[in-house]
């Protein structure tokens, strides 16, 4: 019975049309678009724009900017990233860029040059002060 | 090691190229070359020149193909463009336009 449902799942995501992998040897030049989750890891010259979930291998690279609802870095990126969920930049990593979404975080031993604009309420006292 | 998968909502737009196999359920716009096979899903959609070790297809492509070894069309096919391939097999059912170059 749970080996039917193991065998049941790894099927459905093996040929879910939702997924998609860029297999170590690949490389795209051009843009990405689409629904579905994306894992990257061959090269990417070019913007992606996904309903799903970015990850960028090890082995993976993207030079562009990316567009996702959530977003895994453990490769390089080169690029500014917009998620609505996650940005997980994991230790390995080489990033370049501006990162904008609900929730960045940063793992000790990535290298990261750009900026972080994580959506988050301020507390009172550090609200920008109106007037001067 | 899976290769390249193309799932069904993703569309290239662009050149890709892969030293694996390649599976497309998606769309490719442009161009796509593989050193390994290349599998066009029924239900995808690509309009680009294809060459690769060998290819099957169940879906719609526009644009000539090549393979190295051979190019299978099967049932539900749909190809317009010429083909290149030592080997061709068409299925009942599958549509195709263009010309065949066996390199004979």
């Amino acid at each position: 019975m749970a080996r039917g449902s193991a065998v049941e799942r790894s099927r459905t995501s093996e040929t879910s049309e939702s997924s998609s992998v860029l297999g170590r040897g690949a490389r795209v030049r051009g843009r990405v678009s689409g629904e579905g989750d994306l894992r990257v890891e061959g090269q990417i010259e070019g913007d992606v724009t996904l309903s799903g979930e970015l990850a960028i291998d090890e082995a993976g690279s993207i030079t562009g900017d990316v567009d996702a609802a959530s977003v895994m870095i453990a490769g390089v990126l080169q690029g500014n990233v917009t998620s609505r969920g996650a940005v997980t930049i994991h230790a390995g990593a080489k990033v370049e860029g501006n990162m904008g979404g609900a929730e960045v975080s940063l793992e000790e031993g990535a290298s990261f040059v750009g900026r972080i604009e994580a959506e988050l309420d301020l507390p009172a006292e550090l609200m920008p002060r109106q007037g001067r | 090691m899976a290769g390249t998968i193309i799932g069904q909502g993703l569309t290239i737009e662009g050149e890709l190229t892969s030293d694996e196999e390649v599976v497309v359920a998606g769309t490719i716009r442009g161009k796509l070359s593989a050193d390994g096979p290349v599998t066009i899903e029924a239900g995808a959609l690509v309009e680009a020149d294809i060459s690769a070790a060998s290819l099957a297809v169940g879906g719609t492509v526009t644009g000539n193909v090549s393979a190295a070894e051979r190019v299978d069309l099967l049932g539900g096919a749909r190809l317009i463009g010429d083909v290149k391939a030592a080997r061709l097999t068409i299925a009942d059912g599958a549509s195709f336009k263009g010309n065949v170059d066996m390199d004979v």
